[in-house]
């Protein structure tokens, strides 16, 4: 007779083996991986035309309502022709950017020919974005991937904390979504719109969807960055950008909120 | 006393505690936007209504005519945006007859503010209130817990930022009537296309200084229905039925007339008010 | 005046609980899909507007997936799982996997039933996280005629002559019930009840579309492209059809 209570109503141990007591021990509930992003990344916004992908997203860092960081750089060149756009958190961003370093790492073979495209990196990041969700731990971000398909063609695709993956001529992220979406699916609402759509056309399209941004997203900068990706291969990163011709000017002939004359 | 009734306020808490849903009004998905030019001011909507994710009405209107000179487009639970831009318009004819002049735009925009602060949001209508007065054109939008807003382009709704979008990308100071028009359309089917809750086609109306507000319902109308490729006409007596009864709708009743009297009402008038 | 009958509960959550800001994995990303199986075809059909909330993703993402089989262009089985498009994906190219799988290891075709049965047991293997689709299963059995299976999200499934799913399944399945089942139509002539025969291709395809542009204009989350795949003994065909895009 075993007179320590702790053992009764257990497996056996002449039979089973030594009793875990870390399972006994374990703390009440379940662990909890659940989180909220702190600093925060606002919309990431892309659109194809007729020689590429053009990408766009402004240089704040968010703390809750406070602008903390106005230096962010979430357009990330990933190998040679490809760039990955980051919305959401940025700690999570920045491990995002491991994982891609150590992804081109891994896959660098100078010899056998082959490297690593945008449809690849896509592939790989939604993958790591439906096991986290899978694993209630997500990525807190929503991101855009654009570059070139194998086939030399433009590429661009979404993935987002949830692991849902979509691909669109024009997609955005955040804000994005609702502010720049209709402007940029005015001139390419279909794949076959790209072709009809220069990169002078995309950028003024880009440009005026960042500024409508930086007018009515409360969370965004009027600096950014414009990242293209031709289908000859190159990646064009134009940093520092500001919102030109702004205009604020309708203020001066309103007053009040309703009947104040003055 | 007006207003609301509580007297289920108990009965619904508990319901709720045990479990019941809380039935919810019809908060319509929609795009409305306002807009003003030399001489005048323009406002339009779409004209899709939603309960949910069903279409309950393609073609709605949901500009409403508050007086003659101002309008007012509505945006968020469909019955309190129809009942207060009803009550408010009756109590702007009252206003206008008392004092014998047209309403102001801005005396609505009071009037409107006024109740729907009182309700605390509870009454949720979204507007934007347009119209033309010896003052000038006017543009002003009001969010269901009463603040109000001024502006030369508003938009309200679910497709409120797809419309702004346009807006701040189109707008420009000192437009025609027919620039406004144009913009007003644009941005309305911003929102019909990308935006779910709106759809269908664009609703319309025209203020202009000293001229009679102009409504044009259907403005544009890029949402035609396709025709089917096939009939759906079922041959009579597809539809089965248990018995078969039929029943004359007029009975021919033959009247004797026995005696004819004629009565005087006297001096008494029936009562017409209380 | 109902306070004297019903004491508050002391467990009152109305005004009281906190409000708990926790990861939810799962999200409705819209579409629609249908099956229709005749006596030497299968169909199925989805539009291809992927939405979150009331915006639109994109307009054209196409959802009916082919499994290529051994044995020949006819016995190719097509599927879509429609609800959650992340837990669709990911079924759907597990399933493709796993029949590949089984089409190396067993060296026969995998039969649209076998892919039923492997679909069961891939859903109810998620019971406890389930996949958070309607999933519908497609092709000609060995005799040549459709067939469709369609599943519940936790892999509860069933041989049907046609099925809808998604989100306006509530709107398409009352018609197809009516159009394709013949359900609530009697014989002018005999008064008897109509009986559901095979539809011809043609008839099928064009009760699709009008099906689709129909529910299109009664659901928002319906639109842009029907995408629809006709398994025949000839193989795997597919159309598109334009839907209203608002």
């Amino acid at each position: 007779m075993d007179h320590m209570p702790e053992n009764w109503g257990r497996p056996r141990n002449d039979v089973y083996g030594e009793y875990q007591s870390a399972i006994h021990n374990a703390g009440q509930g379940p662990q909890s991986r659940t989180q909220t992003p702190s600093i925060t990344g606002t919309s990431v916004i892309a659109m194809k035309f007729d020689n590429g992908v053009m990408l766009a997203a402004d240089n704040l860092g968010s703390y809750g309502s406070l602008a903390r960081f106005t230096d962010q750089e979430r357009l990330i060149k990933v190998g040679n022709e490809t760039v990955v756009g980051i919305s959401g958190d940025a700690s999570d961003q920045q491990y995002i950017e491991l994982l891609l370093e150590r992804l081109l790492i891994e896959d660098n073979y100078p010899q056998d020919g082959h490297h690593l495209r945008a449809p690849h990196i896509y592939e790989y990041l939604s993958r790591v974005m439906y096991n986290r969700r899978s694993k209630i731990d997500p990525l807190w971000n929503a991101i855009l991937v654009a570059g070139k398909n194998d086939d030399g063609s433009p590429f661009l695709g979404y993935v987002d904390l949830l692991g849902v993956t979509y691909s669109s001529p024009s997609i955005a992220t955040g804000y994005g979504a609702y502010l720049a979406i209709p402007l940029m699916r005015k001139i390419v609402s279909e794949e076959a719109d790209a072709k009809n759509v220069s990169e002078e056309q995309a950028r003024k399209v880009i440009d005026e969807c960042m500024k409508v941004l930086f007018y009515r997203d409360a969370r965004s900068l009027d600096k950014y960055t414009v990242a293209t990706v031709t289908l000859d291969g190159e990646v064009k990163m134009d940093k520092n950008v500001r919102c030109q011709n702004m205009n604020w000017r309708f203020a001066e002939g309103i007053r009040g909120y309703g009947t104040q004359k003055q | 006393m007006g207003g609301f009734s509580f007297d289920n306020y108990q009965r619904n808490k508990f319901l709720t505690a045990k479990g019941y849903p809380v039935p919810t009004a019809t908060a319509t998905g929609t795009t409305i936007v306002g807009c003003r030019f030399d001489g005048g001011v323009v406002i339009a909507a779409d004209t899709r209504a939603t309960e949910g994710e069903i279409v309950a009405d393609k073609n709605c209107e949901k500009l409403h005519r508050m007086s003659p000179n101002i309008w007012c487009a509505g945006a968020g639970t469909a019955a309190d945006c129809e009942m207060v831009t009803q009550l408010i318009s009756s109590n702007l004819e009252l206003h206008a007859m008392s004092t014998g002049r047209a309403p102001r735009v801005v005396t609505c925009l009071t009037m409107l503010k006024q109740h729907l602060f009182k309700y605390q949001g509870h009454v949720g209508a979204y507007l934007i209130v347009a119209g033309c007065d010896p003052t000038g054109p006017k543009l002003f939008s009001i969010h269901a817990h009463g603040s109000t807003d001024v502006g030369y382009y508003l938009s309200l709704g679910s497709g409120s930022m797809a419309a702004m979008a346009t807006l701040e990308s189109k707008w420009k100071s000192s437009m025609t009537k027919q620039e406004a028009m144009d913009l007003c359309a644009e941005a309305i089917e911003a929102g019909i296309w990308n935006d779910l809750g709106s759809g269908s086609n664009v609703d319309m109306c025209v203020m202009e200084v000293n001229k009679p507000a102009v409504l044009h319902r259907n403005y544009r109308t890029p949402n035609e229905r396709s025709i089917k490729q096939k009939s759906y006409v079922f041959p009579r007596g597809t539809t089965a039925y248990l018995n078969e009864k039929v029943k004359p709708m007029i009975k021919p009743v033959a009247y004797d007339i026995f005696e004819e009297t004629v009565t005087s009402t006297g001096g008494e008038q029936m009562e017409i008010d209380g | 005046m109902y306070a004297e009958h019903f004491s508050e509960p002391a467990t009152s959550h109305v005004a009281s609980a906190p409000i708990e800001h926790q990861f939810y994995p799962y999200a409705s990303n819209g579409g629609t899909i249908l099956a229709i199986a005749g006596a030497d075809y299968a169909l199925l059909a989805g539009d291809t507007r992927h939405i979150t909330g009331y915006s639109i993703n994109t307009r054209f993402r196409p959802s009916i997936h082919t499994l290529e089989n051994l044995g020949g262009p006819e016995r190719a089985i097509v599927v879509a799982a429609n609800g959650f498009s992340a837990d669709g994906d990911a079924l759907v190219r597990r399933l493709a996997q796993r029949a590949e799988w089984y089409t190396y290891n067993h060296n026969k075709p995998l039969s649209v039933s076998a892919c039923a049965r492997l679909v069961q047991t891939m859903l109810y293997g998620k019971r406890t996280f389930p996949y958070y689709v309607h999933t519908i299963v497609a092709g000609l059995d060995e005799s040549g005629r459709g067939e469709v299976y369609s599943f519940d999200p936790v892999g509860s499934y069933e041989r049907e002559q046609c099925r809808a799913g998604g989100s306006a399944a509530s709107l398409l399945m009352p018609f197809l019930d009516n159009q394709v089942n013949k359900k609530n139509q009697y014989d002018a002539a005999t008064g008897l009840p109509q009986v559901a025969t095979d539809l011809p291709l043609e008839e099928t395809l064009k009760l699709v579309k009008d099906a689709f542009s129909s529910v299109t204009e009664r659901h928002i989350h319906v639109g842009d492209y029907l995408e629809i795949k006709i398994v025949t003994k000839e193989g795997v065909k597919v159309e598109y059809f334009p839907l209203k895009r608002d």
